[in-house]
C-alpha cells in the first residue's frame, strides 16, 4: 500500500478519460442539411428529402406516420433506381411512385413536394392532404351559377351589386370579388361580400398602376368605405350603412392567401383584438424539438364596425388556409355564427417566399428555391437531382387547443353544398338561403319578440 | 512541496482520529455552472452560451472505514440550466431562450482523504439523476410577431413522455479541502465535475442529435462524525 493515493489518482484519470468517450456521436452533418444542393443520386435526393421532412415537418407531434419505417421502406427503392443499368432507365411511373408512397398519409393539408431528375427528363408531385369528404373546387360554372342566384334569385337592393373580375377563377394575381345588399324587409338590409381568395393586400399595393386599378377597388370602397384598407369607414359603407342589421362574409371556395388581409377585411369586422388559437414552429432538429405555444390574435384596426351586427361566415371544404382563419375569426365572435360545410384543414400558416425559412424556424418550406420559383426548366442542361417540400412553418390549433389540421373548423349551422339545387331552372343556393334565414330570424324576429 | 507529499503515505498510515472508523452524515449547498453539449452542425444561427448559472443543495452520508478511505452516497438537488440564443438571419435580432431544469442526482463517490485535522479529499464515481423540473423563458415567432414566454414543460404530455430521458446518469469526479472544527463536526469546500453519458432525450427518432449535460459545482459542506 505505499503510495496508494497516487497509484489511484493516475488510474482515476486513466478511467476518467476513458469514461468521457461514453458518448454518442451526432449524426447529423451539414450532409443532412435539407438545404443542400449537392444531390448527384436518387439516393442523396431521397436523403436530402427525408431529412428535411424528419427534422423540419411541424406536425410529427400529431402525424401518425411512421417516418423512420419509410425510410427502411424506400430507401432501397431509391439505391435500386439509382443501380440500374443504363438500358433499363428509372421511368417516370416509377419514380413518381416512389415520392408518392413516401408521402403518403401525411397530415400537413398544405404540403406539397416536387422532385426532378437530371435534365428534367421528367418531375414527381406529391400532395398528400386527403378529406374523407369533398365535392369539385368553385369552379368557373359554379361560380357564375351562384352570382346568377344571387342576382336573380335573392330581393337585392337595386344597384348595390358590385363587382371585380368574379368569373376570373384562379387569379391569384388580383382576386376576384363581389358585394350587394339583400332586401330583408323594408329598411333592413344584409351586407353581402364575397372574398374568392385574400390577396387584395396586392389589390392596394399595385392598383394605381394597373389600368383597370379602379374598378379592382370598386366592391372594397362600397363595402368597406373609402379608407378600406385601414377597415371600415363611419359613413359610405355597406357594413356600417344604417340599414345594415346583419353581415354574410362568403368565403366559400376561397383558396386562402396572405394574412396581411385579415386585419383590415376581418379585423374590422371586431370589436376588439379577438383570439383565434396557438401556434408553435420547431426549434432544433428533433421531431419534437417545439417552440412554446403562442397566441395568434387578429388584431382590431382603428376604422372597424360601429356596432355588433350579426355576422355570419360561408364557407365550404374548398375554403383552406386563410379562408379558415378568418372563419375561426368570425365563429369566434359573440356575434358571429359558422354555416356552411367543415373547411378544408389547411390552417398550418407558412411563408413560401422565404428562401432560408428553414434554417429560421426549423420548420417550414425546405429545398431548392429556385426550383420553386422557376420550375424545371432551368435544370434542362444540369445534371443534378433538385426537390422542393411546400411546408407548414406552424403548428397551429385552436383556442382549445384542439387541432385543426387535416380536421377543418367544424360550421356552427351545417349545410353541405348542393349542386343540383344550384343548377336547377329556379337555381338555389341552399348555404347562402340558409345564412339569409338565420339572419332574418335573429335580426327582425328576435328584435320583434 | 515535495516535503509534503512524502508525508502522504506516513499520514495514511496513522488515522487522524482515534476512531478508526465512522459515518458521518451532512448537508451541502453551493453554486454550479451547466454546459448543454450539442452538435451545431449546419444550425449556425443557434448560439449556446457556455455555461449557465444555478444553485445545488442536499444531504450526504458517508461511511470511513480507514481514515484515508470514504464511501459516500449524497443526494442532492442540482440546476442544469443552459441559455441559447437564435440569431434572425440577416439581422443583428437574437432571440433568448433560457431552461431551468432542476435534477435530483445521487452521486455515489469512493473519496480519499489525506490529512488530520485539515484533510485533502479526491474522489470519483458515478452517479443517478432524475429531471424533475423544467421551465423555459424567451422570446418565439409567433403569427403576430416575436411574443415572449415562459412555459413549464409538461412531463405528463405525450410529447414530452415521448421525447425526455428523465433518467439521468453519469460520472462524478472532484476534489476538496475539509477541516474538523470541533470533535466530530466537520466543514468542507469541494468542486465537482458532473459528466452525463445519456442522452436526454430518449432515442425516438432515427438520426437523433445527442445533447448532454456536464455540470460543475463549488459546495459548501457541514458534516457530523458519529
Amino acid at each position: 500500500m505505499k503510495y496508494p493515493l497516487y497509484r489511484t489518482a493516475i488510474l482515476s484519470l486513466v478511467v476518467m478519460i476513458c469514461l468521457t468517450s461514453c458518448r454518442k456521436e451526432s449524426e447529423v452533418s451539414d450532409l443532412t442539411n435539407p438545404n443542400s444542393r449537392i444531390c448527384k443520386t436518387y439516393t442523396q435526393q431521397f436523403e436530402a428529402v427525408w431529412n428535411g421532412m424528419s427534422q423540419g415537418y411541424v406536425f410529427w407531434g400529431r402525424d401518425t406516420v411512421d417516418w423512420d419505417a419509410r425510410y427502411e421502406q424506400f430507401k432501397p427503392v431509391f439505391e435500386e433506381f439509382d443501380s440500374r443499368p443504363a438500358n433499363r432507365p428509372v421511368s417516370a411511373a416509377e419514380y413518381n411512385s416512389a415520392y408518392q408512397g413516401l408521402f403518403e398519409g401525411l397530415l400537413d393539408h398544405h404540403l406539397y413536394g416536387m422532385f426532378t431528375v437530371p435534365r428534367a427528363q421528367y418531375e414527381a408531385f406529391v400532395s398528400p392532404g386527403r378529406n374523407d369528404y369533398y365535392h369539385d373546387m368553385d369552379s368557373y360554372t359554379q361560380r357564375r351559377e351562384e352570382l346568377k342566384v344571387l342576382r336573380q334569385r335573392l330581393d337585392l337592393v337595386p344597384n348595390s351589386y358590385y363587382a371585380y373580375d368574379p368569373e376570373d377563377y384562379g387569379s391569384f394575381s388580383i382576386p376576384g370579388m363581389y358585394c350587394a345588399l339583400i332586401k330583408l324587409v323594408t329598411n333592413k338590409n344584409v351586407a353581402y361580400f364575397r372574398f374568392t381568395n385574400f390577396y387584395l393586400s396586392n389589390v392596394h399595393e399595385y392598383y394605381p398602376a394597373l389600368d383597370h386599378g379602379e374598378s379592382v377597388q370598386e366592391p372594397l370602397r362600397k363595402f368597406y368605405g373609402p379608407r378600406y384598407w385601414e377597415g371600415i369607414s363611419s359613413e359610405g359603407s355597406y357594413a356600417n350603412d344604417p340599414t345594415v342589421v346583419g353581415i354574410i362574409i362568403d368565403l366559400r371556395g376561397n383558396g386562402g392567401g396572405s394574412t396581411a388581409d385579415l386585419v383590415p377585411f376581418m379585423g374590422s369586422l371586431t370589436q376588439r383584438s379577438t383570439l383565434v388559437g396557438y401556434t408553435r414552429v420547431k426549434d432544433g432538429y428533433g421531431r419534437l424539438d417545439y417552440s412554446p405555444w403562442s397566441k395568434f390574435e387578429i388584431g382590431c384596426p382603428r376604422l372597424h364596425l360601429g356596432t355588433e351586427k350579426p355576422i355570419v361566415v360561408l364557407a365550404d371544404i374548398n375554403s383552406v388556409s386563410c379562408a379558415e382563419l378568418a372563419t375561426m375569426l368570425i365563429k369566434n365572435l359573440p356575434n358571429g355564427t359558422f354555416i356552411g360545410e367543415r373547411t378544408y384543414g389547411a390552417v398550418g400558416a407558412l411563408l413560401p417566399d422565404s428562401e432560408h425559412q428553414h434554417d429560421l424556424f426549423y420548420s417550414g418550406c425546405f429545398g431548392d428555391y429556385d426550383y420553386y420559383q422557376y420550375g424545371s426548366s432551368i435544370y434542362r442542361y444540369k445534371e443534378t437531382y433538385p426537390y422542393y417540400v411546400y411546408t407548414s412553418t406552424y403548428h397551429m390549433v385552436d383556442c382549445n387547443y384542439d387541432d385543426i389540421e387535416g380536421v377543418g373548423v367544424q360550421p356552427d349551422i351545417e349545410v353541405k353544398f348542393n349542386g343540383s339545387a344550384l343548377r336547377a331552372i329556379n337555381g338555389k343556393d341552399v348555404q347562402l338561403n340558409r345564412a339569409v334565414d338565420y339572419l332574418r330570424k335573429v335580426c327582425i324576429w328576435d328584435q320583434n319578440k | 512541496m515535495m516535503a509534503q507529499e512524502v508525508e502522504v503515505p506516513t499520514q495514511l498510515e496513522e488515522p487522524a482520529v482515534e476512531q478508526n472508523w465512522h459515518w458521518s452524515v451532512g448537508v451541502t449547498g453551493g453554486l454550479d455552472r451547466n454546459y448543454h453539449i450539442i452538435d451545431m452542425s449546419y444550425m449556425s444561427d443557434f448560439r449556446y452560451t457556455k455555461f449557465a448559472e444555478g444553485s445545488s443543495y442536499g444531504l450526504q452520508l458517508g461511511f470511513t472505514p480507514v481514515n484515508w478511505l470514504t464511501l459516500r452516497v449524497d443526494g442532492v438537488m442540482l440546476q442544469k440550466n443552459y441559455i441559447r440564443s437564435h440569431v434572425v438571419s440577416g439581422t443583428a435580432t437574437s432571440l433568448p431562450d433560457t431552461t431551468y431544469n432542476k435534477y435530483l442526482n445521487v452521486p455515489v463517490v469512493l473519496m480519499l482523504n489525506v490529512g488530520k485535522t485539515v484533510r485533502l479529499h479526491a474522489f470519483g464515481g458515478g452517479y443517478w439523476g432524475r429531471w424533475l423540473e423544467s421551465r423555459r423563458t424567451g422570446i418565439t415567432y409567433g403569427m403576430n410577431g416575436l411574443e415572449s414566454y415562459s412555459e413549464e414543460v409538461d412531463f405528463n404530455s405525450p410529447e414530452s413522455q415521448v421525447r425526455d430521458n428523465r433518467t439521468d446518469i453519469g460520472f462524478v469526479w472532484g476534489g476538496g479541502l475539509s477541516g474538523v472544527i470541533k470533535k466530530r463536526i466537520e466543514v468542507g469546500v469541494e468542486a465537482r465535475w458532473y459528466y452525463g453519458v445519456k442522452d436526454i432525450q430518449n432515442d425516438y427518432m432515427a438520426h437523433l442529435n445527442p445533447r448532454y449535460n456536464t455540470t460543475f459545482v463549488v459546495q459548501g459542506g457541514l458534516s457530523f462524525w458519529f
